[in-house]
């Protein structure tokens, strides 16, 4: 389903400071898949994760996911493709701080023009299963770093995409509330989402549920 | 639907504009200031554009003065029965009147002789002899506009007024009443006195007269008779009252044409300064356009919410300029700025503007702020548009 | 020239429409010669940024233009307050050289810009941009027509003389007139109403027969037809003057903007007629076009067609 072909990534390309970010990078990962990307900081993990998202492009190779060449696409339809398809939980949340916790995760429906009473029903799906409908409109910046990525994923998760990308979900968060996460990421699989998991944070390492780890050094995977 | 009014996204765009306040109040602080400008001198000349021209409306037809080594000089009165003979005139009344400097208020009278038994060549005036009622053989009384009547009280001189002669002598006038007419600017600072009256005052010859005007029965065919009299009397100059009305129009298209000079000079100024604060972007707010571009907003989509962030900020502008502009000029009579475009003698100034609703005034301020206010964002929300999203969000 | 504050924003608006068309016209030719969808050097992403600017530009003019036309006419009607002899828009028009063509130039760029965004709309649904270089091409050739129009423009208003009498519209719309409008004065009337009819008629069969190019040609002729039978005809019982034929009177304010409204149905009638030959690959709003065409042509007969109808049941006889 998602398919990386001989991919690298070098990033100042035209300048003296050149960093290969990735190198030659071959992965398939199937649909309902959860993947976690091992790896310290640098070493090209979240590279791979917004190469998938289509957010940045490869200096070479492909990136395919359900038969479309996605490292191809013209920057509005990469738009398109992530709105369509993909959920990213980003490591700092990116979350528009003055608004609220509505505001926010209704962000990516506000393009499509949608009839009050559709956004309303996907807004209530997404806030009831991650457990932010009593904050609803509270401004995030007022909000817990625990509640913040709840809201996060909330709206990674608004569009029902296919993907989940999260990057270094438990970065900013304590043991307790990286607990919840996983609880979080349990549910998430049994949507049958397709999870990709960038982390060094060792609580992901062999869980059951995880169906691949991949570790991630200098640009290569390693194993 | 594809063509409905997207409320998200103007939420959005509002809520953007608040983000940024004190940027945007800044912006909307100049711009409804330069429309309100601009839009009040637009309403202060079509105001008096109207008084003008209800003016020259009620003007004689046709003027014939005398010109005498290029300046004005009395006519004979026997020219009208010339002038009555012409094929097409109805009719032909010998006028006198002339400015009175009055030194003590420092102003100017204009006064006008009239003739109990004559045809009055205005309705106005007819009115006052009708209304007077005259003291049979006194010939020396006078009726003002209330103007003039407040200067005169002003200077103690209620019941009577005494003018100087041109030799010193002085001439005691009794007071008779005052008068309204159609419009202000008319009536404000005229004196109505007998023609006797107005002779003696002057030391004018009895057959002489100011001007003559001419009455025609066909108003198309005024400049044919005009061109007429011109031929008859090569001495005169004749004033038709369409030469008086294109004159006008186009004083006043002159003077706010300056104006309007003047304001594209601002207007330019201000959308560069707009240029500049729409191009210099904060990392947070770059940042923010990065996280719309991840979560899947388009460039389109950008620009969109761009756009609606430019026109609710100018035609909000617009709104309240116009509006403020309106309160300005019909509810408080435009201090100030009318006495720019009112540049008479003092008297004169303090008419009422006419409220004339006039949407082409309004259409036109809309052209002259918000595309261009528009058209000064497009640069910047293109370059903010197309940043690189995963650049940006790091 | 007269320095009145409508010609000076008008003239503004064109100094920002040059502004812009400019940059657009650059980016045009940048892209049209270098545009490769399927390269991915930095040279193509910028381009393609480059073209929503150049998309984003040419959006902007034609928006403010189809207003801007309405206001210039109406700023025509107001000058011929002052213009000695020009009674409405028709006479100012008269008054210089420039005027007719700068009329005609107005119109076709209307037209041009936007089957130009039309294309744009197309293009911008496929991934594959098929269309891109066609449209900035496209923008290249339109570019030198707007550029003419706003000389024209620019010329027309200088050279507008205040003293000079011109001719009104009553002598520029009559048979006896020498200009090259006259001819249709000597189509006989039935003759031309009949053309008119059928010529909507046809509209409507090539429309049940979804025969394209057809439809669009019968959309071009109707632009003439109806305006030749508004002149000759339908203009007389708008005045209810059977000498009266001024195609500009009725714009003002006496006929309660009418005009106005006759413009905009017959523009956007046949507009949406024409784009339906031009439009390949359109996903499903083709048949959108020949509804929205048929509609408004429909609309602009019955409107035209209202005035003499009422008129004979008033009075009883045609004029």
């Amino acid at each position: 389903m998602i398919e990386l072909k001989n991919i690298t990534k070098i990033y100042g390309i035209n300048t003296n400071n050149k960093v290969i970010a990735l190198e030659d990078i071959n992965l398939k990962i199937k649909e309902g898949e959860l993947v976690v990307l091992r790896g310290a900081s640098g070493s090209g993990k979240s590279t791979i994760l917004s190469l998938i998202a289509a957010l940045s492009k490869p200096s070479s190779g492909e990136v395919i996911v359900d038969n479309k060449r996605i490292s191809k696409l013209q920057d509005n339809f990469a738009s398109i493709y992530r709105r369509d398809n993909i959920g990213f939980v980003f490591q700092k949340y990116n979350l528009i701080s003055t608004l609220s916790v509505k505001e926010n995760i209704i962000l990516p429906l506000v393009p499509l023009n949608l009839d009050v009473k559709d956004v309303e029903d996907k807004l209530s799906v997404v806030t009831k299963r991650f457990n932010i409908a009593h904050k609803e409109n509270t401004i995030v910046r007022n909000l817990s770093g625990g509640e913040q990525q709840r809201v996060a994923i909330a709206r990674a998760n608004i569009n029902n995409p296919k993907i989940i990308l999260a990057d270094e979900p438990t970065a900013n968060l304590d043991e307790k509330l990286s607990l919840n996460f996983i609880d979080i990421l349990k549910e998430l699989k049994k949507l049958n989402k397709t999870i990709i998991i960038a982390t060094h944070d060792p609580l992901f390492f062999g869980l059951d549920f995880v169906d691949r780890e991949l570790k991630i050094h200098n640009g290569k995977i390693i194993s | 639907m594809k063509n409905k009014i997207n409320i998200y996204l103007i939420e959005y765009a509002i809520n953007s504009i608040l983000r940024q306040k004190a940027k945007n109040f800044f912006i909307v602080f100049v711009f409804i200031l330069l429309i309100f400008l601009l839009t009040s001198i637009f309403f202060i000349t079509n105001s008096i554009k109207y008084e003008l021209e209800t003016t020259v409306d009620s003007l004689p037809q046709i003027i014939v003065q005398k010109i005498k080594a290029g300046r004005q000089y009395d006519i004979d009165e026997n020219v009208v029965d010339q002038l009555i003979k012409i094929e097409g005139v109805k009719d032909v009344v010998s006028r006198v009147w002339g400015y009175y400097y009055f030194a003590n208020a420092g102003v100017n009278f204009s006064i006008v002789g009239l003739n109990e038994y004559e045809n009055q060549y205005k309705n106005s005036f007819k009115k006052i002899i009708q209304n007077v009622e005259l003291e049979k053989g006194n010939t020396s009384f006078m009726v003002m506009g209330q103007g003039v009547q407040k200067v005169l009280n002003e200077n103690y001189y209620d019941k009577y007024f005494n003018f100087i002669r041109p030799n010193g002598t002085l001439k005691k006038v009794n007071f008779a009443g005052t008068f309204d007419a159609d419009t202000e600017l008319e009536s404000n600072d005229v004196i109505v006195v007998s023609k006797d009256t107005f002779r003696d005052i002057f030391d004018m010859d009895e057959n002489k007269a100011t001007d003559i005007v001419v009455k025609v029965s066909n108003p198309k065919e005024i400049s044919m008779i005009a061109s007429k009299i011109k031929l008859i009397y090569p001495d005169t100059r004749v004033i038709t009252s369409d030469d008086l009305k294109v004159s006008y129009q186009n004083i006043f298209d002159y003077k706010s044409g300056v104006f309007l000079a003047i304001f594209i000079i601002s207007l330019f100024t201000f959308f560069i300064i707009i240029y500049d604060k729409s191009s210099g972007l904060t990392s947070e707010e770059k940042r923010e356009i990065g996280i719309l571009k991840a979560i899947g907003w388009k460039i389109d989509d950008v620009l969109k919410e761009k756009f609606y962030e430019s026109f609710i900020i100018s035609s909000f502008s617009y709104i309240f300029g116009v509006g403020l502009s309106f309160i300005y000029v019909y509810i408080f009579h435009a201090p100030l700025l009318q006495n720019i475009f009112t540049g008479y003698s003092q008297l004169k100034t303090s008419f009422e503007l006419p409220f004339i609703f006039d949407i082409q005034t309004l259409f036109l301020v809309f052209f002259l702020s918000v595309p261009s206010y528009i058209g000064a964002t497009i640069i910047p929300s293109w370059r903010i548009a197309t940043l690189e999203a995963d650049e940006v969000i790091r | 020239m007269i320095l009145s504050p409508e010609i000076l924003a008008i003239l503004i608006l064109d100094f920002i429409f040059i502004f812009f068309a400019i940059i657009a016209f650059i980016l045009s030719i940048k892209i049209f010669l270098g545009w490769d969808a399927n390269s991915t050097t930095k040279k193509q992403y910028r381009l393609e940024k480059q073209s929503f600017l150049t998309a984003i530009i040419i959006k902007y003019i034609f928006i403010v233009k189809v207003p801007l036309f309405l206001f210039f006419i109406f700023t025509l009607d107001k000058m011929s307050n002052v213009i000695i002899g020009a009674m409405c828009a028709a006479g100012v028009v008269d008054a210089t050289p420039y005027g007719i063509y700068l009329f005609i130039f107005k119109i076709m760029n209307l037209y041009f810009f936007g089957y130009w965004l039309v294309i744009h709309n197309e293009d911008i649904k496929y991934e594959t941009q098929p269309y891109t270089r066609l449209k900035f091409g496209i923008f290249i050739g339109i570019f030198f027509l707007f550029i003419v129009e706003l000389i024209l423009e620019w010329l027309m208003f200088s050279s507008i003389n205040i003293d000079k009498m011109v001719s009104c519209c009553g002598t520029l719309y009559s048979s006896s007139s020498t200009s090259s409008i006259s001819i249709i004065f000597h189509i006989n009337k039935t003759l031309l109403l009949s053309i008119f009819y059928g010529n909507f008629l046809f509209i409507y069969i090539f429309y049940l027969l979804r025969k394209k190019y057809l439809f669009v040609i019968a959309n071009i002729l109707f632009i003439l037809t109806a305006i030749s039978s508004l002149i000759v005809f339908f203009g007389t019982y708008i005045y209810e003057l059977p000498t009266h034929h001024c195609p500009f009177c009725f714009l003002q304010s006496d006929y309660y903007y009418v005009g106005y409204l006759i413009y905009t149905l017959l523009f956007i009638g046949t507009f949406y007629g024409i784009i339906t030959g031009f439009v390949e690959k359109s996903k499903g709003n083709k048949i959108e076009n020949y509804k929205i065409s048929v509609i408004f042509n429909f609309l602009y007969v019955i409107l035209v067609s209202l005035y003499p109808i009422i008129f004979y049941i008033k009075n009883g006889v045609w004029l």
